[in-house]
């Protein structure tokens, strides 16, 4: 089966972007062309429809392809060029939440031929198995490389069904994993610096997007944690190990790897965290820097490592047992942040 | 000579004739190796060999008391940890003693609090009865009873990753680890490129952990339909079937202490026990998914608890998340047994002796004084218990105990 301009108009990103801007003949560097106007401002649209709606999703125009097919690739241009990372990241979540509920309804091979596009190992089956019904066998590795950080239980590999190699899925479920997929695809896309090759006037729309959204912009970045580590604002675990860790007590490995990536991850300097360990009885400076800054991101994979979730914790028997605020969260680091805003509320309040 | 230097002597021995047994581990050149060296203690790691042959010269010519190398493959596997450039890994998992509970209660082990001293019998405690101290000194014992518990969730695992994970039994390779357990090594290019927290996810998936029964069906009648719901729904796929054979199994073989074991009430002990052909029949006829007679949701939750501790694999969890692990070479040999580790295809588990198939030294003996030591068998020799005895024994007994520390040469 092929895609249509109809279903190219629903899944944009299955195109090579930059071939597609070529194919039309459209220049980057002249997009102020007035005889490109409309996929200019629906391009513009696309990302403005990001940052207005919530959650962010861009709206689908049915029958209006040759605007639809090209403003996708533009608007990752514009997006990219917006320098913003909370722009960047809103704008391919909303294109993939578009195509997820596009995909919930699609033809069966149209998914199919959608996962294609993204090497996945998937079949079309019509199975009941027990009590449920699926549409799609997933191979596991493709099931995991998108659920793996999804927080419901539905989503946990031990909870599905899962037979030689293969996890069932139901339409909805198989749609929900391909927007992860689309998202990353996007945010990819998104990373390329072409600022420089575009005219003033477009610039001016970005810049002017930018100002219009400016105050959600920033609430958006005023939920990162203070500069300053509040110790108070801890989670009873890391209170736990930090304590441990500094008293010179034994921490388990996992429980070093927990600590460390908690601290660096609300900003404490890769050294303070290397002397926290100090008092341990088999510290060595030259291994303890070598891992913390591993973690931190600055050497090895340079991923810097999130802390486990709270469920990885308990698992460990790292958790010491959640309190009230503890019961809300997922993570470690979403008790910090939440108990750091509360206890500025405080201070403001006195 | 002393202990340490004739284990040496017997290890360099066997690898001038055996180190030829020794295989190359595929893409040998992407691997990282490392070696723990008798003297000293000393661990050579970042090593990498382009040919099986460079590697055997190596080993024979270091002697090496451990001898490991990566599951992970690297573009540079000498450079330092953060040039290597990690390319994948193997999925990788470790079945050791230490991490069930076993029959026997470990009574053969011992354990020593490093702050205070104080010693003990069996399983290590988390803390010093004593002093409260947290980190102690391990003389751990392979018997018998350990193995067989190992082999058992080994056979566990082997069926969920070839039921469940698709994986064929050729590429599953197993191995005895030389010591108290087993391993289990996938190479597939599939689970190469797996990163450490979809890693955790399989490991979830055999360990049972964050396994909700009514995610599979089980125990709530808004999921129940008309179809797959009769019979005994054992030849239900993956967990659904895993956790109906297994908490069948659990209520025909409860007694009244097993129930009580579980959490449940005397009341609720009690009418299970006298419903229960009743019960079995029921779940025979109408299947297991329907809340059944005389078995109320909590002990039927209860009974779903153990069955997933039952059929869930045991299997140390920090190795498999492990993407860049050193794992133990296959055909070499254990420095603290002095046993190989060997590897099997999966249809020869039954059959397999650890104490049998993995005997290295099988030539000669030696006069040793042996500290304490319980029965053992090697092969189809039994030897022991010794107490504060000199004994002369055979080889792969002598070195066995001078090993694991249990005895000291007698020149």
């Amino acid at each position: 089966m092929v895609l249509t301009r109809f279903d190219l108009a629903k899944y944009p990103f299955v195109l090579d972007a930059a071939e597609e801007v070529r194919r039309l003949d459209l220049d980057i560097g002249n997009l102020e062309n007035p005889a490109l106007k409309a996929i200019l401002d629906r391009a513009e649209n696309r990302i403005e429809e990001a940052l207005r709606n919530s959650p962010p999703e861009v709206s689908y125009r049915p029958r209006e392809e040759d605007v639809e097919i090209p403003s996708f690739p533009v608007a990752v241009i514009l997006a990219a060029a917006s320098g913003n990372d909370y722009i960047k990241r809103r704008y391919a979540l909303a294109e993939a939440i578009r195509a997820y509920k596009l995909l919930q309804d699609e033809d069966e091979k149209k998914v199919l031929e959608i996962a294609k596009v993204f090497n996945w190992n998937i079949q079309n089956v019509k199975k009941i198995i027990g009590h449920r019904r699926y549409d799609f066998a997933l191979s596991f590795t493709d099931f995991l490389r998108n659920a793996k950080l999804f927080h419901e239980m539905e989503w946990k590999l031990v909870n599905r069904m899962l037979v030689k190699g293969k996890v069932y899925l139901r339409q909805r479920e198989a749609a929900r994993l391909l927007q992860e997929e689309i998202r990353r695809r996007i945010e990819e896309r998104l990373r390329s610096d072409v600022r420089s090759m575009l005219p003033e006037p477009v610039l001016r729309r970005i810049d002017d997007l930018k100002r219009k959204y400016a105050s959600r912009i920033a609430k958006a970045q005023f939920q990162d944690f203070p500069r300053q580590v509040v110790n108070e604002a801890f989670p009873p675990c890391i209170r736990m190990l930090y304590d441990a860790a500094k008293s010179g007590q034994h921490v388990s490995h996992l429980g070093r790897f927990t600590l460390t990536s908690f601290l660096i991850n609300i900003g404490m300097k890769p050294e303070k965290v290397v002397d926290l360990f100090r008092s341990s009885s088999d510290f060595n400076v030259r291994i303890a820097r070598y891992q913390v800054e591993h973690i931190a991101g600055q050497r090895g994979s340079r991923t810097r490592y999130k802390p486990p979730r709270c469920e990885t914790l308990k698992t460990h028997g790292l958790c010491p047992g959640p309190d009230d605020l503890c019961k809300t969260i997922r993570r470690p680091l979403s008790y910090y942040g939440k108990k750091t805003r509360t206890l500025k509320k405080e201070v403001s309040a006195n | 000579m002393d202990t340490k230097s004739f284990i040496q002597k017997r290890f360099s021995e066997f690898y001038r004739e055996k180190a030829s047994d020794i295989e190359a581990p595929r893409l040998i050149e992407q691997r990282e190796f490392g070696f723990l060296l008798f003297k000293g203690n000393v661990m050579v790691r970042h090593k990498s060999f382009g040919t099986v042959e460079a590697l055997r010269s190596f080993v024979k010519q270091i002697v090496p008391a451990h001898a490991y190398y990566s599951t992970a493959y690297y573009e540079a596997p000498e450079e330092k940890m953060e040039n290597k450039g990690w390319l994948g890994a193997d999925l990788y998992f470790d079945i050791d003693a230490d991490h069930i509970p076993t029959e026997c209660g470990k009574i053969h082990d011992r354990w020593k609090c490093k702050t205070c001293g104080f010693t003990g019998k069996g399983v290590t405690p988390e803390t010093c009865p004593m002093c409260g101290g947290k980190t102690f000194e391990n003389k751990t014992w392979p018997c018998e009873v350990c193995l067989e518990s190992a082999k058992s969730e080994m056979v566990k695992l082997v069926d969920i990753l070839v039921e469940e994970f698709g994986f064929s039994p050729d590429e599953v390779e197993v191995s005895f680890s030389g010591h108290r357990g087993y391993h289990v090594h996938v190479e597939n290019e599939v689970v190469k490129e797996l990163d450490s927290v979809a890693r955790k996810e399989i490991v979830d998936y055999i360990t049972g952990v964050g396994l909700e029964a009514a995610l599979h069906g089980v125990g709530t009648r808004s999921h129940v339909t008309s179809s797959g719901s009769s019979g005994r729904g054992f030849d239900n796929i993956g967990w659904r079937g895993r956790i109906s054979r297994g908490a069948y199994k659990v209520l025909s073989a409860a007694t009244e202490e097993d129930l009580k074991n579980l959490g449940l009430k005397e009341k609720a002990v009690e009418k299970i026990l006298s419903n229960k052909e009743l019960i079995l029949k029921t779940w025979e006829r109408s299947g297991p998914w329907q809340p059944i007679g005389g078995l109320s949701k909590d002990a039927l939750q209860a009974i779903i608890n153990r069955a997933v501790q039952n059929e869930s694999a045991k299997i140390d969890t920090v190795v498999t998340t492990d993407i860049h692990r050193l794992i133990r070479l296959p055909n070499s040999l254990h420095g603290k047994t002095g046993w190989l580790k060997v590897v099997f295809p999966t249809s020869e588990i039954e059959r397999f002796d650890p104490l049998k198939n993995a005997v290295a030294f099988k030539k000669g003996e030696a006069k040793v004084y042996v500290d304490e030591a319980p029965r053992f068998r090697l092969g189809e020799e039994l030897f022991g218990p010794f107490k504060h005895e000199k004994v002369e024994l055979p080889m792969a007994a002598a070195v066995f105990l001078l090993c694991k520390g249990a005895a000291e040469l007698v020149e």
